[in-house]
C-alpha cells in the first residue's frame, strides 16, 4: 500500500510535467527562427537556469529491497557556462548484516556545493560532464538490533545464539557526521528539458558522532563508513527536469 | 578547444566506469590476534596462606551441562570457561578423582555480562563482572574447598587471575 502511494506521487509528477512540457514546444516552434538567429550571436553569454529531479538509484533500491528505504532529491542552479549551484537532499534508511552486527541507520542529509561543467555545449544545450564538490552533513540514529558475540571456539554450545534483546542492543540518538564530496559525472538530454544523470562520489569524513559502545558502520548519505579509513563512496543516477524558463543573464 | 572537450569526455567516461570497481566492498575478516570473550581465570591456593600456591591431589573439572573437557595448562591455575547466554555457570571440582575418597564439589560463579564492540569485523566481545556472592558452594557437607576470594571482579581479559579458590 505504502508503495503503491510513492508510484502514484512519482506519476503524478510525472503527469505535472507533460503539460509543461507541451506548452514549452509549441512557444518554441513560433520563436524557434528568432531565438536561433539570436544565440548564434549570444552564445557567450550566460544564462540562469534551475534543473531538479530525483535519485532513481535510491528509488529503484527501495522497491527491490525489503532492506532499503530511500528518496533523494537532486536540484542545480546554472549561475554560469560552467559553474552550477548543486544540492543534495535526502532520506535513508536501511538495515544491514555486517559480519557479527545486524543494525538499522535511519537519518536525513543535506549536500550543498557546486559542479564545474567541463563540456562545450551546442548553444541553448545544456549538457555536463562534470567535476564538483559538496559540504554534506547528516543527522541520523543507529539501532542494533542483534549480534553474535566473538566465539572463535565456543565452548558452551548455545554462546553462538544471537542476542537479540538487553546488552548493547538499542538505538543510539542523536549521532550526526559531516563530510566533503568530490563529484564527477555527466548529466545528458535524453528529452526536451529531461536530464539523465551520473555521478560519482568520493567521501571525505571531517566528523562523526561515535555511538556509544558500537560505530558509525553507515551513514546516510555517506554510505559505507570502513574501519581507520575516512573515506568513502558513494553514486546517484538522477533523472532531472530543467524548467524550461531562462533568464538571460544582464 | 573541440578536441579538448572530446579528451575530457573520454577520460571522465573512463573514470566513472574506473570507479565502480572501488565502490566494491571489502572483505571484512576478524584477524586472530584479537582477542575474543575472555575465560574466568582461577587460582588454587593454599587455605591457610593465600600467597602460596597449591595443587590438589587427582584434581579435575567437569562442566555441568556440556560433556566437553576443560584443557588445564598447569595443577594450580586454569582458565574456565563461563556460559555467556546465562547469568551463572556450574562446575564440579573433584579432588582425588578415580580413588576411594574421592570429594565432589560443585561450584556457581556468578556473573554479570557486559558486551563491548570491538570493531565491523569482530562485532562484540563479552566481559564479566563477578556478581557477590562471585563463588558458591552448593552441595553441604565434607567440602574440600574451604573458601574463595576476589582477584579481580572484572573479567576483561585472561592476564591475571579473577578468582582465588582455597583449599
Amino acid at each position: 500500500m505504502k508503495k503503491l502511494r510513492i508510484w502514484v506521487f512519482y506519476i503524478s509528477i510525472l503527469g505535472c510535467w507533460f503539460p509543461l512540457l507541451a506548452q514549452e514546444e509549441t512557444q518554441e516552434s513560433s520563436f524557434k527562427k528568432e531565438v536561433l538567429k539570436d544565440s548564434v550571436y549570444s552564445s557567450k553569454k550566460a544564462t540562469l537556469s534551475f534543473r531538479f529531479g530525483l535519485d532513481l538509484y535510491r528509488i529503484g533500491l527501495t522497491q527491490f529491497s525489503n532492506d532499503y528505504n530511500g528518496l533523494e532529491l537532486v536540484g542545480d542552479f546554472k549561475i554560469s557556462e560552467e559553474f552550477y549551484l548543486a544540492v543534495e537532499v535526502g532520506r535513508e534508511e536501511t538495515t544491514k548484516q555486517s559480519e557479527q552486527v545486524n543494525f538499522t541507520a535511519d537519518g536525513a542529509y543535506f549536500k550543498l556545493g557546486f559542479d564545474y561543467n567541463m563540456y562545450e555545449n551546442l548553444v541553448g544545450l545544456n549538457n555536463q560532464v562534470h567535476l564538483g564538490l559538496r559540504f554534506a552533513t547528516s543527522n541520523y540514529h543507529n539501532i542494533l538490533n542483534k549480534y553474535t558475540l566473538l566465539d572463535r571456539t565456543p565452548f558452551w554450545p548455545n554462546s553462538i545464539n544471537e542476542i537479540t534483546n538487553g546488552y548493547a542492543t538499542g538505538k543510539r540518538d542523536n549521532l550526526n557526521a559531516q563530510w566533503l564530496e568530490f563529484v564527477a559525472g555527466f548529466k545528458v538530454e535524453i528529452l526536451k528539458n529531461i536530464y539523465l544523470g551520473l555521478s560519482i562520489r568520493l567521501n571525505r569524513l571531517i566528523n562523526d558522532t561515535i555511538p556509544e559502545n558500537f560505530d558509525n558502520l553507515y551513514i546516510p548519505g555517506f554510505n559505507q563508513k570502513t574501519d581507520e579509513n575516512k573515506f568513502g563512496a558513494g553514486f546517484n543516477y538522477s533523472l532531472t527536469y530543467k524548467i524550461p524558463i531562462s533568464f538571460k543573464k544582464k | 578547444m573541440k578536441s579538448m572537450s572530446n579528451f575530457n569526455i573520454k577520460f571522465f567516461f573512463t573514470l566513472i566506469c574506473g570507479c565502480f570497481f572501488f565502490t566494491c566492498e571489502k572483505d571484512d575478516i576478524c584477524i586472530s590476534s584479537v582477542e575474543e570473550s575472555p575465560d574466568l581465570v582461577i587460582l588454587l591456593l593454599d587455605h591457610q596462606n593465600s600467597e602460596i600456591r597449591k595443587s590438589p591431589l587427582g584434581f579435575i573439572i567437569k562442566p555441568i551441562g556440556n560433556d566437553k573437557e576443560i584443557q588445564k595448562s598447569s595443577d594450580d591455575s586454569l582458565a574456565l570457561p563461563l556460559n555467556l547466554q546465562e547469568k551463572v555457570t556450574q562446575f564440579e571440582f573433584i579432588q582425588n578423582s578415580g580413588s576411594e575418597n574421592e570429594n565432589i564439589d560443585t561450584l556457581q560463579i556468578n556473573y554479570d555480562r557486559i558486551d563491548k564492540f570491538i570493531n565491523r569485523a569482530c562485532g562484540y566481545r563479552a566481559n564479566y563482572i563477578l556478581k557477590p556472592p562471585s563463588a558458591i558452594i552448593l552441595n553441604s557437607g565434607n567440602n574440600w574447598i574451604k573458601g574463595f576470594i576476589i582477584l579481580k571482579d572484572t573479567v576483561s581479559d585472561e592476564k591475571a587471575a579473577h578468582l582465588g579458590i582455597l583449599h
